[in-house]
């Protein structure tokens, strides 16, 4: 066995030299797991490939020596979908960090699958515009993930990742006009590139969210957007979820379309206060920040008609700021939210479903009470404009029947949500933590379906098997296991 | 015992039952399916001559319009479906004519200028059922406006051209109709200047929901449109005028028109009418910033040998140019594209072709995509069935 590893290192540092392959076990610790570190695997080595056709290489020596391949960006998924179980070698995109083109006049940015989402805006931003004709203008692109300071534009894209603007702007396939791609066999393939638009059926939109189970992406296509210069913040306290949540229901019906619509609860606003003192109310229920962006001439407006919506539904303070200062203030708080939950618990685990918006009054209600059902607390907060609920599961990770309960009760609320015309996963996406709940959300042929395609494009499972559909091959079983500590991170 | 199937007869399905039982039964007679819809029966290699043809359902299902999201039928024409939208003032943000079915415009990925403001279909659409080449019925995506659960092949079968299997049901977003339409004209000297200042247009306050161009006997007209409250319409016409003097001046306001959604996609359609009618018309794809530029010698190369029409959506890349062309105008048109899009990293596809024409190849080069989409053909419809030939050759 040790032999068979020495060879398949030897191999892979043909390809991309001693630098680039990592086998100490020391290290290894450290790729062993994700955001979700309940899913436990240390891979047999990591290896750091800097181009395409180191890539591709590095797929055809493993690919052919039999051994199992895990693409893996900066790690920030939350799914265990970048985790090596029973053996395998990680390949890394992380030093795939070379912005090659940013085209202003063409909208259009190629990048490394390495490069991180906020290095691109940033390179993005200080270009300004080709003839810089509207002061302050500016292009960017769009998808902004929590994660956006560590996460790769690779990873955005094989996890189609959203975030906080995907309310107005989409999700991160909107944005990603094509990708370089590498297939089980070693091949490059190409979908789309630098036009809006192609020829047959949408591999990119394929390729985008398939959680690196057909390929390895190592190059992407970014589409550039205009980036919002003129903001409205509106920050509203209500008595209770259910006002704030009906607020948003009717916000969505208005037809007002904000850039993002995000509630928390009274006790994720009394952990704020406690970890930033911001100054929210301590006593409120809830609270809903909508922001709107837009034309300056019709902020105002909107606004208006947003804060006649609040105060319909009960909103016992509304207030709005347009001071650029005040309202990134604001989103630093809420980007930091999770990291505070930990002055009222040990652990936590946070979920990630996706319900029709005009169900979320009725769907937050039933959710806390799923976690009551299970002896569990239960605290929100999340992306509300897009029906993307977050449920935070408050418990002791040394306590095993809590761990089991977590697992109950986080499995009910997915059903629950499923069952009201919402989905397992709005955007951290399915990896091996919901694999077991892909046939509650589908049907069998569309399981086959999935199996048929993941076959046409890996017919023997080289490259992430085992991840977003259940594989004949490797079974992840995550029930049981202990000493959970999931820090979340959601949105 | 079933009935055998007539060949080249047009079969009605009002369940997804009926159409797994015809896919069933084609498969046993080896019969294709097809459908190429209405405004695109000239795209692509022409279907076999012994074939079904199938006629789906023209309902729509459910509009949940307090989400703005509709579930419909495939078989339901634009007309029909704005027509449902309209008594919940909504309507879906797509340009494609009254009589294409949804999903024609899915399998076709029809767009038009309004992509500017709303996107494209993979857009708005958020769930599909269909009906594979198993027989089997799939269901993927939903009514969410996010959902990352299993492989997104609500996106593939987007401009799948109808080959990967038989869409009967979509959901997509809709939404609200403006309060006020302000429609823009404009005129230009040469499409090139546009190439320089539509990225700064659309990032600026004056950036509109929708962007078209359009050669009308060698005059090169812009239009554009500002959605929203009345005020608001009002202040970006305003302002546009201020950008265009300071960045633009060759570019003229010809007319500002206040009117209603309905007349401002009526006036697109008219635009666009000419393309379901005329017997050559080829599209290019090109860089954004390419885009004025090919129109400009697509127009200088027509002086020479015949008269185009051409219009163009600059911020997508998209070109369309055509007319009454005979066959030897035709052979050379194609030869002055297939340069032309070579020359700037575009792709140039025949959507009709003149008789005599027939050794034109409607598609571009094959892209290095097209190993991996036959694949894909293959494992979703493994018995050939639909639409074959059009795009994708069968896999061997």
């Amino acid at each position: 066995m040790a032999a068979a590893i020495e060879t398949v290192l030897n191999r892979l540092r043909e390809v991309v030299g001693d630098e680039g392959v990592l086998a100490d076990r020391n290290e290894l610790v450290a790729y062993e797991c994700d955001g979700l570190p309940i899913a436990k695997g240390v891979p047999t080595a990591v290896v750091f490939p800097t181009d395409t056709g180191q890539v591709a290489e590095c797929v055809r020596v493993l690919a052919k020596l039999g051994v199992p391949i895990v693409p893996r960006g900066s790690g920030t998924g939350l799914t265990g979908g970048c985790v090596v179980f029973g053996g395998g070698v990680i390949v890394s995109t992380s030093r795939m960090t070379r912005i090659e083109s940013i085209d202003l006049a063409n909208r259009v940015a190629v990048v490394g699958a390495g490069v991180r989402n906020l290095a691109l805006n940033e390179a993005v931003a200080a270009r300004g515009t080709p003839m810089g004709a509207t002061e302050g203008g500016w292009l960017r692109f769009s998808p902004d993930p929590s994660s956006q300071s560590a996460s790769t534009i690779g990873g955005n894209a094989a996890t189609n990742a959203g975030g906080i603007n995907t309310l107005k702007y989409g999700v991160t396939t909107s944005h990603v006009l094509g990708v370089e791609v590498v297939l089980a066999d070693g091949a490059v393939v190409r979908t789309g590139g630098g036009l809006c638009d192609g020829v047959g059926a949408d591999l990119t939109g394929l390729l985008c969210g398939s959680e690196g189970t057909l390929g390895i992406i190592t190059r992407v296509w970014c589409r550039l957007t205009a980036g919002p210069r003129h903001f409205r913040t509106v920050y509203a306290e209500f008595g209770c979820m259910r006002e704030a949540c009906q607020t948003v229901s009717d916000v969505v019906a208005s037809g007002v379309v904000p850039t993002s619509m995000e509630i928390m609860d009274g006790q994720m606003i009394g952990v704020i206060e406690q970890a930033f003192g911001y100054g929210f109310s301590a006593g409120a229920g809830a609270l809903l920040l909508i922001e709107i962006d837009g034309v300056e001439a019709v902020l105002d407006e909107q606004l208006e008609s947003v804060v006649r919506i609040c105060g319909a539904n009960g909103a016992e303070g509304v207030r709005h700021c347009a001071d650029a200062q005040e309202r990134a203030e604001l989103w630093r708080v809420r980007k930091r939210a999770f990291g505070a939950i930990g002055r009222i618990s040990r652990s936590y685990c946070t979920q990630d479903a996706c319900v029709p918006r005009s169900k979320l009054p009725e769907a937050i209600e039933a959710i806390t009470a799923i976690g009551g059902r299970y002896g569990l607390k239960v605290t929100h907060i999340f992306h509300a404009g897009d029906g993307n609920v977050h449920p935070i599961l408050l418990f002791d990770e040394d306590d095993a029947d809590d761990v089991q309960r977590v697992l109950a009760a986080s499995e009910a609320i997915l059903e629950y949500c499923v069952s009201i015309g919402g989905t397992i996963t709005g955007e951290h996406g399915v990896g091996v933590e919901k694999l077991h709940l892909m046939e509650k959300m589908f049907n069998s042929a569309t399981m086959a379906a999935f199996g048929d395609i993941k076959a046409a494009f890996d017919p023997d499972g080289c490259i992430n098997d085992g991840k977003l559909i259940p594989s004949d091959r490797i079974r992840i079983e995550l029930k049981g296991v202990t000493g959970m500590n999931v820090p979340g991170g959601a949105g | 015992m079933p009935k055998p199937l007539t060949e080249n007869t047009t079969v009605t399905a009002n369940q997804p039952a009926q159409i797994i039982e015809l896919v069933q039964r084609c498969t046993a007679q080896r019969t294709p399916i097809v459908d190429y819809g209405h405004a695109h029966k000239t795209l692509g290699h022409p279907p076999p001559p012994d074939h079904i043809q199938l006629i789906l359902q023209n309902n729509t299902i459910e509009h949940y319009d307090r989400d703005l999201v509709v579930r419909v039928e495939a078989g339901t024409t634009i007309a029909k479906l704005q027509a449902t939208l309209k008594k919940s003032n909504q309507f879906l943000p797509i340009d494609a004519h009254d009589d294409m079915t949804l999903g024609e415009v899915i399998t076709h990925n029809v767009f038009g200028p309004l992509r500017v403001g709303f996107g494209a279909m993979r857009d708005l659409l958020l769930g599909l059922r269909y009906i594979d080449g198993h027989s089997r019925d799939i269901h993927v995506g939903g009514r969410t406006v996010k959902n990352v659960a299993g492989y997104d092949v609500t996106r593939l079968m987007v401009g799948s051209l109808g080959e990967l299997g038989c869409i009967y049901e979509a959901t997509l977003r809709t939404s609200a109709i403006p309060q006020t339409v302000l429609s823009v004209e404009l005129s230009i000297d040469t499409p090139r200047r546009l190439d320089a200042i539509t990225t700064d247009l659309l990032v600026s306050d004056v950036g509109p929901v929708h962007l078209a161009l359009h050669a009308q006997a060698n005059h090169w007209r812009v239009h554009l449109a500002y959605f929203g409250h009345t005020a608001g319409c009002r202040a970006q016409s305003n302002a546009l005028e201020t950008f265009l003097n300071r960045f633009a001046p060759e570019l003229k306001i010809d007319r500002t028109q206040e009117t209603t959604l309905d007349q401002d996609a009526q006036q697109r359609t008219r635009r666009s009418q000419w393309r379901r009618h005329t017997p050559a018309l080829v599209k290019l794809i090109v860089p954004l910033a390419a885009t004025g530029a090919v129109c400009r010698q697509l127009s200088q190369w027509a002086t020479t040998y015949t008269t185009l029409q051409i219009d163009a959506l600059p911020a997508h890349g998209r070109v369309f140019a055509g007319g009454d062309l005979d066959a030897d105008s035709a052979h050379k048109l194609d030869l002055h594209t297939s340069q032309l899009a070579a020359s700037v990293g575009g792709l140039r596809i025949w959507y009709a072709r003149p008789t005599g024409t027939q050794s034109i190849d409607p598609w571009p080069p094959a892209l290095t995509d097209r190993a991996t989409l036959t694949k894909l053909k293959h494992a979703m419809d493994p018995h050939n069935l639909f639409n074959p030939g059009r795009f994708i050759t069968a896999q061997q």
